[in-house]
């Protein structure tokens, strides 16, 4: 009955926290923060251990009753979507003021408590119907939060990237779930595993959750809408929105039976994203994108520990599926906390400078302290570096390759390859994110808007730390989340029930809990004998040719050149030299621009010949009666044909 | 009987080819209005005893499409002042041995249909198809408006005739209705003849697509 009431207390305080949002900020803010929190304890509240509630209507939408349910994986994202849904509310105070933006600060109020609330009904929900309501509802609200800046035209082209690939996906998700309802008779979801003629479908579900996840073919929209859209809304979107798309996947892997190759797919696919996120991550200029692909990267690391799950329970669910999971689920929570704390920290450098491209910044560090220390310290937390969390989700998801690897079976076949690819991942994520830190925070202005930057104001400093803070919990007590790992993982699986965490986890977190003393110890040290010694200052990139100008620093681009380099191939940078000439060179100039693979050479080309044929077929209607009556004829002449000669 | 009905038809038949070959407009209006003839006997062919009903359907038939509908159009033909379609989409001979490959499919093609025992010797299915071919392939292939209306009007024969196969069950209900439709149809484009040569000059009615939107 209580969860009734705070749930139902949630729901009407966002409502009413979106339609306040236009006019009083101040209220949207309060009613937003209580929303969340309302949410947050209820996610808590089942995570910890409190009955599964279920809730049904009396009256019905849309011809079925409404039926939500918040069992511990619903729970679990919930959690990540208050947080996030919360922390960015406060900083868009300080992000998108309405003295700043007067036009779209009321509007991106409005649909970011609308945004928190579908996600919160996407997770809510049990009924197909209305999932799929609360879905394009969700899918809405994020466009127009991405084109809130709508004046730019790459903000509008991006909205309209992003609308256009979200309902690709959302079409394969009406046929998934049409085809749901139409085999089982009812919209009603639920555990269905004894329907095996089901089992087809997870093809359907993989390619529709797959869009919104960012998997790496599907992952189109995904750049150009978190690098365009404003730092809170990236933040969100790629902390908690694309794994709306990884809930629905791991949600429907957990009911549904599965195809007997579900689980190596996923696991290519996992590694294919994880390679390549990382290689495109290292290769962008813009420091959003950068963020973006890593995004990428970072869902390709989930979907590595989902398919080694799914492989898992198809042998028998063997206990290194569980740690896979395990590790997937944590990284969930730690990639959304540590995403949206480096977007916040973009998004404060936006602020200050006005820019994204890391080749106009540099020497922020002085200018911006916190907003420094917060970016390399979600830096180092998403490259997997101990004693952050990053490394204890990844950790576990090791644990589960190495495992399944020394188990001899068949499975080791795919394991030891994503092993490497998860190895390649890692090192490259730590050269994209040295190369972000280093250029934007290190060495001296490129720039005079870099040389112009201030620090970000308390309201956006306030998140950032919060999720630091998060993230340093999850860090130094990961056996803490343990119990709430475990009944997820009971709830998708029921033979994964019990368990206390493993021994090594437990090692961890001392470890971490050592490691972190004795970096503070250390750092403490370290301040004191600066302190007493005196310190001599140098700038970080220098290469002893910082002067005459701040130009002639090392760069981002020749910093990734050798790693990028690598991946050529798929990267396939855009390169224009002009050579200098003569003993006395007027001009030489040097252009590198990293195109979006599959979108510029794969779906445009696609996009380019639909054009070129509906051109054609527009020419072949030109109102002439005639025509017409001969296009008349040959169907009909064609489907007499088809009579014909379809039936022998 | 039946020998009589299929001669009938086969003449309907070689009409049509008549009237895919010629360029002249009153003799595809003669033509057309020859064929509606020929068609409008046939319920007297049909019937085994003559009653009043069928007489007074053939006499109708035969009034209009051999006498009033003709004598519109050559109305409509004065006034525009043409005698010929000269710059047809299709061409005179194409279209002949379009019309001839298309009678011999709908022969075929009436061959292959599951029809009632009773029909299987008569033509009328194949002639039926024949006559529709013929019009349609009429109204694309004819710039002139005069020579669309009677592709219509051959396209109708087709379809009347597809009709008496149920002149048993339903004496000509639906074939009375769609001639009235189309007596209508023919006075109007007969205005309309006469109000596009006046605004146009001309009776293509390719320069009509200029008004679209």
């Amino acid at each position: 009955m209580m969860m009734d009431w705070l749930i139902a207390g949630a729901v009407i305080m966002l409502v009413a926290a979106a339609l306040s949002g236009a006019r009083f900020p101040r209220v949207w803010l309060a009613l937003t923060l209580a929303g969340t929190a309302t949410l947050l304890a209820t996610a808590f509240w089942t995570l910890g251990g409190g009955a599964e509630w279920d809730w049904r209507s009396s009256f019905a939408v849309g011809g079925e009753r409404i039926h939500l349910r918040l069992d511990a994986l619903s729970a679990w994202f919930l959690a990540l979507v208050a947080v996030v849904g919360g922390g960015g509310a406060v900083y868009a105070r300080g992000y998108w003021p309405d003295c700043e933006h007067p036009a779209s600060a009321g509007r991106g109020r409005t649909w970011w408590s609308m945004l928190v609330l579908c996600m919160s009904l996407v997770l809510l929900c049990a009924n197909g119907l209305h999932f799929l309501m609360a879905w394009e509802a969700f899918a809405l609200s994020a466009f127009f939060l991405i084109t809130l800046e709508r004046e730019r035209r790459e903000t509008r082209a991006a909205g309209w990237l992003y609308l256009a690939a979200s309902h690709a996906g959302t079409l394969g998700l009406f046929a998934f779930f049409s085809l749901l309802a139409t085999k089982t008779g009812s919209w009603e979801l639920g555990p269905m595993r004894d329907h095996a003629e089901l089992a087809p479908l997870f093809w359907v579900a993989l390619f529709g959750f797959g869009v919104k996840a960012g998997m790496f073919p599907l992952h189109i929209w995904l750049p150009s809408a978190h690098a365009n859209a404003p730092s809170h809304v990236s933040a969100i979107m790629s902390g908690v929105a694309i794994k709306m798309g990884l809930y629905g996947l791991v949600r429907f892997s957990g009911w549904l039976p599965l195809p007997a190759g579900a689980g190596w797919v996923v696991l290519a696919l996992g590694a294919v994203s994880a390679v390549l996120g990382a290689a495109f991550a290292l290769a962008q200029n813009d420091l959003k994108r950068l963020l973006a692909y890593c995004s990428v990267e970072n869902m390709g690391v989930i979907l590595i520990g989902l398919g080694v799950a799914l492989l898992g329970t198809a042998n028998g669910d063997t206990a290194w599926g569980r740690l896979a999971m395990a590790g997937a689920l944590l990284h969930v929570w730690n990639h959304g906390a540590f995403k949206a704390l480096l977007f916040f920290g973009a998004g404060s450098v936006l602020h200050a400078t006005g820019t994204r491209e890391m080749s106009r910044l540099g020497g922020l560090w002085r200018a911006m302290p916190w907003t420094a220390s917060l970016f390399a310290f979600g830096s180092a937390a998403i490259s997997a570096l101990p004693p952050l969390n990053g490394f204890v989700s990844e950790w576990l998801v090791y644990l589960g390759l190495f495992d399944a690897a020394a188990s001899h079976t068949r499975v080791a076949v795919a394991i030891v390859p994503a092993t490497i690819a998860l190895g390649v991942t890692g090192a490259l994520a730590l050269a994209g994110f040295v190369k972000a830190s280093a250029v934007v925070f290190l060495g001296a202005p490129r720039t005079q808007v870099a040389v112009h930057a201030h620090e970000c104001g308390w309201w956006m400093r306030a998140p950032m730390l919060a999720l630091a803070g998060i993230c340093a919990c999850l860090a130094l007590a990961p056996a803490a989340v343990w119990p709430f790992i475990s009944r997820v993982l009971v709830g998708w699986r029921s033979a994964w029930s019990g368990g206390k965490p493993p021994a090594s986890l437990i090692t961890l977190g001392y470890t971490h809990l050592a490691l972190a003393a004795s970096l503070t110890v250390a750092a403490i040290a370290l301040w004191f004998r600066s302190r007493t010694n005196g310190v001599r200052r140098a700038l970080t990139w220098d290469c002893g040719y910082a002067l005459p100008t701040a130009r002639m620093q090392y760069t981002g681009g020749s910093f990734a050149a050798l790693a990028s380099g690598w991946f050529g191939w798929v990267l396939r940078p855009e390169r224009r030299l002009h050579w200098p000439r003569g003993p006395f060179p007027r001009q030489a100039d040097f252009v590198e621009r990293i195109p979006e693979t599959v979108l510029e050479r794969v779906i445009g080309p696609v996009g380019d010949a639909v054009m070129v044929a509906s051109a054609w077929v527009r020419q072949r209607q030109q109102g002439s009666l005639p025509d017409y009556i001969l296009y008349l004829v040959a169907a009909l002449a064609a489907m007499g044909a088809l009579v014909l000669f379809g039936s022998i | 009987m039946n020998d009589w009905l299929n001669l009938l038809i086969g003449l309907a038949m070689g009409l049509n080819l008549v009237a895919l070959g010629t360029s002249r407009l009153p003799s595809l209006i003669r033509v057309a209005a020859l064929q509606g003839m020929v068609l409008g006997i046939m319920p007297l062919v049909i019937e085994h005893e003559l009653r009043l009903l069928a007489v007074a359907v053939a006499i109708a038939t035969v009034a209009i499409k051999g006498l009033v509908i003709p004598a519109l159009l050559r109305r409509a033909m004065r006034t525009a002042n043409i005698d010929r379609d000269l710059h047809p989409l299709i061409g005179f001979l194409p279209s002949l041995l379009l019309g001839a490959a298309g009678m011999i499919g709908a022969v075929v093609l009436a061959s292959r249909l599951p029809l009632l025992p009773e029909h299987h010797e008569s033509l009328l299915v194949a002639g039926s198809l024949a006559s529709v071919l013929a019009g349609l392939l009429l109204l694309i292939g004819r710039s002139k408006a005069i020579s669309q209306v009677c592709g219509y009007l051959i396209l109708e024969n087709g379809i009347y005739l597809f009709g008496l196969l149920l002149i048993h069950s339903v004496p000509l209900l639906v074939e009375g209705g769609i001639l009235l439709d189309l007596t209508v149809a023919v006075f109007v484009t007969g205005i309309i003849v006469d109000r596009i040569q006046r605004a146009f000059d001309s009776l293509d009615t390719r320069k009509l697509t200029v008004l679209r939107e």
